[in-house]
């Protein structure tokens, strides 16, 4: 497991570091970065898994820089002095947002959010940053209908009829959206608005039938639970 | 005077055209109201022509002046009538051969004259002022000015009219005179009282006066009596006078609008006016009327001129100047020249409100700016990035190494307290600025940890310098460093004085990270940049690149 930090600040930096270590124990590989250039090579030159970003979110381009790590397939926790920033970033899909000063509780419960599978963020995801060649296009997550994972990457299938391809692992999503979307299939994430009825086809298979009339699998073991939640 | 200005001028922005309305109507009726007390009742014929002829001895100082008058119409027959003679010299007035008055004694033997007043008024007995004929006399003599040759003038009037018409036309102007002198002596205190001695507002304050003087001399004949041989000194202290307006209004106007070619424009004023001064010498009138003439000429101008410039107030000064020429055509010579002064006047104290509300505005946006420069001052030590940045590497000391922690936390003290010491001035003994630059270094070496040293060479103790400016440069070259391999990042201060300027030099030996140009230009260098016009207004220059060995800003006060 890779964990990249990026924080410009010697002491904080050894800080993050040095409590990271202590949460996750086992073997975790952190690499420090100081400033965001050196940690964008960083990404670059390896896969990492978490993203730990002190970013200054009150300059024009704050978010515009976040933009571009959030698209990565990584997961992004903020670690930041301007908190009243907060919202904005959730907004654009971090996994959470530390408050500076903090304290190794704090850091633990974002690292746990991080370790523990199913929804963690709350309601706060609006977009999600879709890497277009260099630049970035932000997708609002109230045109998805339904995510489907495709190996490493993700498909968003979109209200216009079009696909997007999505760096983040369908579990890695599944943390951030919100309470609309319900993992329904080991490859497929619904929004619950676009649903419209369960049909059982031969042979025992379960299907829900989307309202474009589209034909989405259900998973074995989640039909129970997905009965329920449409009756 | 301060009061009714503001007043008028609030007047004037909500009522904008009334005011003028109303203004120009009073005026007008002022004149009217002249014209009605000019009039007389009496219709007459004089059968002469303004000439001293044969009447005049030419060798002898004594002289007889006989002239019929017809009176050939009267509507108020109650009324009496009154003779107006205006003539030089000492004499006694008859009617139909009966003495009606004296002007001056006349010289005799053994006595010398005493002379007359130009302009005396008889009274005619009801019982001699019936329609038709009627013989008038004058007997005196003239021992002064007999080179003047002056005509003598006699006019019949209403005698009640003849001496109630100088006192409507006096009360007039010396409400005029009255408001001019308020206006001179709230103008000087102005200019005593005020910080800036602005020239503008002196030349008012002197025009003003001037005018005030000009209105007492011309209109002093109706109630002081002159005698005929100090006729002239009267005219000449008006021409003098008039001379010194028509001088000064045009300069004025050049201040005002910031006219460009001043002196050229100065002496080529000056030059006409000499011009006109000795080509009309002793014709007071003329050489006064071409005076004003000039002036306004040149007034004109240079409102026109400021007027295309688009500068404030132009419009409406050239509006005014060519209002004071369309009334000065229409108008007999020196009350259209009172008219078209006033006018003029008017214009400039107009003038001086737009000033005084710029004034105040650019005082009113300075104050703004000082407070927010204040602000921007104590907010760098509350704002997020520096104190939740430090409070987090602080924790981090104190959970990990608590002594130090310690000295940590009186670094960050004592960098608070110059903070506070400072916050409310402009300007701060340098010593003071180099001690919270040193705090914040301390500061920062427990944050970031990269050893960082302060030099400083010249160092003249007695100096100031706006608060946090070095301080703002070295938040900047921590932030734009890269931490140096080994040793530690120093920052270098200079200061050497020249003849005419000061320059404090501050190097940053320090390898640069890469950043946008336009973040080194951000709010840091606005925040220098400000404070520096604050205390220097545009007495210096702010220079910040980088050198090889790391970064160099320069800062220029010259004196």
């Amino acid at each position: 497991m890779k964990i990249l930090i990026i924080e410009d600040e010697a002491r904080i930096a050894k800080r993050i570091e040095r409590m990271t270590r202590d949460f996750f124990d086992k073997e975790v590989q952190i690499l420090l970065c100081d400033s965001l250039e050196n940690g964008l090579l960083a990404i670059e030159q390896n896969s990492i898994d978490l993203l730990l970003l002190d970013l200054n979110l009150n300059g024009e381009d704050g978010f515009e820089i976040l933009q571009t790590f959030v698209a990565g397939p990584f997961q992004t926790i903020i670690i930041s002095a301007y908190t009243d920033k907060a919202i904005t970033a959730f907004n654009y899909g971090v996994l959470d947002f530390v408050p500076k000063p903090f304290d190794q509780n704090r850091l633990a419960q974002a690292f746990t959010r991080y370790a523990t599978s199913g929804k963690q963020s709350g309601n706060n995801l609006r977009f999600l940053a879709v890497r277009k060649a260099k630049t970035f296009r932000l997708v609002p997550i109230n045109e998805i209908i339904y995510i489907k994972g495709a190996g490493i990457y993700t498909e968003l299938h979109l209200s216009n009829g079009k696909i997007e391809l999505h760096d983040k692992s369908l579990e890695a999503l599944e943390k951030l959206l919100p309470e609309t979307f319900e993992r329904i299939h080991k490859s497929y994430i619904l929004c619950w608005d676009r649903a419209d009825k369960i049909v059982v086809e031969a042979g025992g298979k379960y299907s829900i039938q989307l309202k474009s009339g589209e034909l989405l699998p259900i998973g074995r073991s989640k039909y129970k639970e997905i009965k329920d939640k449409l009756l | 005077m301060h009061f009714s200005i503001r007043y008028l001028f609030y007047l004037y922005l909500m009522y904008k055209s009334y005011f003028f309305a109303v203004l120009f109507l009073l005026m007008f009726t002022s004149c009217k109201y002249y014209k009605e007390y000019v009039t007389t009742d009496v219709t007459y014929d004089v059968d002469y022509d303004h000439e001293l002829n044969d009447w005049h001895m030419p060798d002898s100082s004594s002289f007889k002046f006989q002239t019929e008058v017809v009176i050939q119409k009267r509507k108020n027959h109650s009324e009496s009538l009154g003779l107006q003679i205006n003539a030089f010299g000492a004499f006694d007035v008859y009617w139909d051969g009966v003495l009606v008055g004296k002007n001056g004694q006349m010289a005799k033997s053994g006595q010398s004259e005493i002379p007359g007043t130009e302009t005396s008024y008889y009274q005619i007995p009801k019982k001699l002022s019936n329609l038709g004929k009627h013989n008038v006399t004058l007997i005196g003599t003239q021992t002064y000015n007999k080179e003047a040759k002056r005509g003598i003038d006699v006019k019949l009037k209403s005698y009640l009219q003849l001496h109630r018409s100088p006192l409507i036309v006096v009360s007039f102007m010396n409400l005029m005179a009255g408001a001019f002198l308020i206006a001179a002596i709230y103008y000087f205190f102005l200019y005593i009282n005020s910080a800036r001695k602005e020239l503008a507002v002196f030349l008012f304050g002197i025009i003003c006066l001037l005018f005030f003087f000009l209105l007492i001399i011309e209109y002093v004949k109706y109630y002081l009596d002159i005698p005929y041989n100090q006729f002239y000194t009267r005219l000449k202290i008006i021409g003098w006078l008039t001379f010194a307006i028509s001088m000064l209004v045009p300069w004025y106007f050049m201040l005002q609008f910031e006219f460009k070619r001043k002196k050229l424009f100065l002496a080529l004023l000056f030059i006409v006016l000499l011009a006109v001064y000795i080509g009309y010498y002793g014709h007071f009138d003329i050489s006064a009327a071409y005076f004003t003439i000039t002036a306004r000429f040149f007034s004109i101008v240079i409102a026109i001129d400021a007027a295309i410039r688009k500068t404030k107030g132009g419009l409406i000064v050239a509006a005014g100047l060519l209002a004071g020429v369309v009334v000065n055509y229409f108008m007999f010579y020196d009350f259209g020249l009172f008219i078209a002064f006033t006018i003029l006047v008017l214009c400039m104290l107009y003038l001086h409100t737009i000033r005084a509300k710029a004034m105040e505005e650019a005082h009113n946006a300075s104050l703004l700016l000082s407070s927010r420069l204040q602000l921007e001052l104590i907010k760098k030590n509350i704002q997020p990035h520096f104190l939740r940045n430090t409070l987090t590497s602080l924790i981090d000391w104190i959970e990990e190494s608590p002594k130090e922690g310690v000295v940590f936390i009186r670094a960050l003290a004592e960098e608070f307290d110059i903070m506070n010491d400072i916050a409310e001035d402009t300007l701060i003994p340098i010593r003071q600025e180099i001690d919270l630059c040193r705090r914040h270094l301390e500061v920062m070496s427990f944050r970031k940890e990269i050893c960082y040293e302060w030099q400083e060479e010249g160092i003249d103790e007695n100096e100031t310098i706006p608060p946090a400016i070095f301080h703002t440069i070295i938040e900047n070259g921590i932030t734009h460093s890269f931490p140096p391999n080994e040793g530690c990042i120093i920052f270098y201060l200079k200061f050497t004085k020249e003849k005419q300027f000061k320059e404090y030099t501050l190097l940053t030996f320090a390898k640069n990270r890469q950043a946008k140009k336009e973040k080194r230009i951000g709010t840091g260098f606005k925040y220098i940049e400000a404070r520096l016009t604050e205390s220097y207004g545009t007495n210096w220059s702010f220079d910040s690149h980088s050198v090889e060995k790391g970064w160099e800003t320069t800062i220029k006060i010259f004196d």
